[in-house]
């Protein structure tokens, strides 16, 4: 029962993290009706700005020292001779690094958002009023042109980026089983559990947020209404690369930064598949299945067949209910 | 002008000299030519940028030195991303461009898909970046080899270092790759033999690995020593700092690829000196000890000469493509002195003849070469204070 526990633990951080990256997908969809298959490279580039600002910016000579490394006197007494990997260490090492964690993600969101501006203004308005597949088929061409972007701007080599929360681990009894997960593992699951629920609430009970829905159930009356339906657009694909840049953050720090990151972001659209196109709520249930399944194929079945079984389930799920868990199923009239 | 037989004669041989003329010409070429296909994009680029350096230098060294032979040599270097394809039209290319005596390629990947089309004229003598097992095999391999031992040697190596300090426990954690799969098999026939037992087997994701989930399995199985395979610069820093952070005491060890020591450096620079007590098997000496290695001393004065502004270290990657172009030379300076033709066929036999070959400080004993491989290595142990692997076991023969 231990066991299982703990790669229920295992799998619900990997869950968050999905559940992260598919909030991008489903606002974009839910306001423009378009899926977009560019948003693993979108958080790819989330990921190669945050390391940008964080490691390679904060190291440039004409930065001050304390962004590289805050060490003030009282940190350093914290710290004392505390041992490597323990909660103190931890977090005096985390503390020392905040300065560039906090350059880094103000970075990535504000280059990230900025990429998603240009995108949207250059190759989506454009093609406003065409249809919905020549908009999906041109976001399918975008993912080769971030990723040989990204190719020439940054070495294609796996780096290290500081994680955005101390890591130390956290041990604890459940069922007479000895239990843990990482701290940093627990503050990536929390981000991206507030992000969540934050864009729920503002899509609920805001003014964007109800334009936003306007504008997916249906453009031209939105027009009518008097609904900016170009700003909702762009509003939609700065929430994707916003918190797209975040999920490539913690992406990076978890698993290391590589061009690997846009692909697994790219597999991230058959959870969203799974959920529904246009359901958060569906999506966060999918996420958190596929990375629960994920986790329990890993511990019974090893990891070649980790990699398959999730999507083995999200292909029954879709057989049986195309339009996923919680999708609404679309009715035209004639 | 009227076409009589004599002039249309005439006119045929001419056109026939004319179009013979650039073989004659290609076939009195004045220089030796090797090509190469590098990584200098895509995943490995900073692997391929690392290793270029090795050619360029390689041919001015010998050119300054009268070439072989008294001939001049001739290298080509081209970037093929790291795509296998790329790498084939890229060594088509270079065969299309004269004779060819050497290649190397960048990859396993290509090395594969090569390998079957090099009969007839079609045979270059071709070493890489590879130490694929299967490329230990002359009978169906007759012009491959790499300049060190094979994957599955190394894991032999690293069985042998951990029953000799009495290991009975050993992880394998490797990549869902060929890469990452190709010493699994001889390594449990190895382990079995010593009395070690494999208590876990774990398959992970080449790049973007679930941690969590890794160290889970690690920690239940509580294995004494853990071997990486198939990895390059990603996940088995990652994996090693979150077992160490979960206070796991395994000790993880790698094999060629994973033991570079500027990724170790970096690593240890950006996330912290957990690396620390790091092993693996490295078929060479690393650049830094110099002391028995005549070699590696005249290669730094050399590269002082060239480049004031260099950093004193050469990485292991780089030697390895050193060392497959100083194998080459040897061959072509044993077939020319033995009066033969410089072929395929006599540059491979020169190589399977070469025994007690001192290398000039690359490996610590003298080698031989034994189906197209060099089968030794050495054990070595990362400090993060001093950033230096330092030698654990003596030079291992397999």
């Amino acid at each position: 029962m231990g066991q299982f526990i703990q790669y229920m633990i295992n799998g619900v951080i990997s869950g968050s993290v999905l559940a992260l990256i598919a909030l991008g997908i489903v606002a974009v969809f839910k306001a423009t009706k378009v899926v977009n298959f560019a948003h693993g490279h979108l958080i790819l580039f989330g990921a190669y700005f945050y390391f940008t600002f964080s490691v390679v910016l904060s190291e440039a000579a004409f930065m001050p020292d304390w962004i590289r490394s805050w060490d003030p006197a009282w940190l350093q007494a914290y710290a004392g001779d505390a041992a490597m990997f323990s909660p103190k260490a931890a977090i005096a090492s985390w503390v020392s690094d905040l300065p560039r964690i906090l350059l880094g993600l103000i970075g990535a969101l504000a280059a990230n958002a900025v990429l998603a501006l240009i995108i949207e203004r250059l190759v989506m308005r454009p093609l406003l009023g065409q249809s919905a597949f020549a908009m999906i088929l041109s976001t399918v061409g975008l993912i080769w042109v971030l990723e040989g972007s990204a190719g020439l701007i940054w070495t294609a080599e796996a780096e290290q980026v500081p994680a955005l929360g101390p890591n130390f681990p956290i041990r604890f009894e459940l069922f007479d089983q000895n239990l843990f997960l990482f701290s940093g593992s627990l503050v990536n699951l929390v981000v991206a559990l507030l992000l969540f629920a934050s864009l729920m609430l503002v899509l609920r009970y805001t003014r964007s947020g109800v334009a936003i829905r306007a504008t997916a159930e249906d453009q031209s009356t939105a027009y009518a209404m008097g609904i900016n339906v170009p700003r909702v657009f762009s509003t939609a694909w700065l929430v994707a690369s916003t918190t797209g840049a975040v999920a490539g953050a913690i992406l990076a720090s978890r698993n290391g930064l590589s061009p690997a990151i846009g692909l697994f972001g790219l597999s991230v659209l058959a959870v969203v598949l799974m959920g529904g196109l246009d359901s958060f709520a569906g999506v966060l249930i999918a996420s958190m299945l596929v990375g629960i399944l994920s986790s329990m194929a890993q511990w019974k079945l090893g990891g070649g067949v980790a990699e398959i079984v999730p999507y083995v389930a999200v292909l029954v799920v879709i057989l049986i209910r195309p339009h996923g868990f919680m999708g609404q199923e679309e009715i035209e009239r004639i | 002008m009227a076409l009589n037989r004599r002039t249309l004669l005439k006119t045929g041989a001419a056109l026939t000299a004319a179009s013979m003329a650039p073989s004659i010409v290609r076939a009195e070429s004045p220089h030796w030519r090797v090509a190469a296909s590098l990584p200098m994009t895509g995943p490995f680029a900073t692997a391929g940028q690392l290793v270029a350096p090795a050619f360029s230098e390689f041919e001015q060294q010998v050119n300054d030195n009268g070439g072989i032979g008294g001939r001049p040599i001739r290298i080509e270097v081209e970037d093929s991303g790291y795509i296998p394809r790329n790498a084939l039209a890229n060594f088509q290319r270079a065969q299309a461009g004269g004779d060819l005596h050497f290649y190397y390629g960048d990859s396993t990947g290509f090395m594969e898909l090569v390998g079957p089309t090099l009969t007839g004229d079609n045979a270059v003598m071709m070493g890489s970046t590879s130490f694929a097992s299967a490329l230990s095999d002359p009978a169906n391999r007759p012009y491959q080899f790499m300049a060190g031992p094979t994957y599955e040697d190394q894991f032999e190596i690293l069985l042998r270092d951990i029953a000799d300090k009495g290991g009975k426990t050993v992880a394998f954690v490797y990549s869902d790759t060929e890469f990452g799969r190709d010493p699994i098999e001889h390594g449990r026939r190895v382990a079995e033999e010593l009395g070690i037992e494999v208590v876990l087997e774990e398959v992970t994701r080449a790049e973007g690995a679930d941690i969590e989930n890794h160290v889970t399995k690690l920690a239940q199985a509580n294995p004494e020593y853990t071997i990486l395979q198939g990895y390059v610069t990603g996940v088995w820093p990652q994996l090693i700092g979150g077992a160490r952070a979960f206070g796991l005491t395994t000790q993880f060890m790698g094999t060629f690829w994973g033991m570079e020591k500027i990724i170790a450096d970096r690593v240890t620079e950006q996330a912290g000196p957990f690396l620390d007590g790091y092993q693996g098997v490295m078929p060479y000496r690393y650049f830094y000890d110099q002391e028995d290695a005549p070699f590696y001393r005249e290669l730094g004065e050399f590269k002082r000469s060239v480049n004031p502004g260099f950093s004193g270290y050469v990485t292991a990657w780089e030697l390895e493509g050193r060392l497959c172009l100083e194998l080459w030379k040897l061959c072509m300076e044993r077939v020319i002195e033995a009066d033969k033709e410089v072929t395929p066929d006599n540059l491979m036999a020169e190589l399977g003849a070469i025994r007690n070959w001192d290398s000039g400080g690359f490996f610590g004993e003298p080698v031989n070469v034994v189906n197209n491989k060099i089968g030794q290595g050495r054990v070595y142990r990362y400090d993060a204070e001093s950033r230096l692997y330092n030698p654990v076991s003596d030079w291992i023969q397999v």
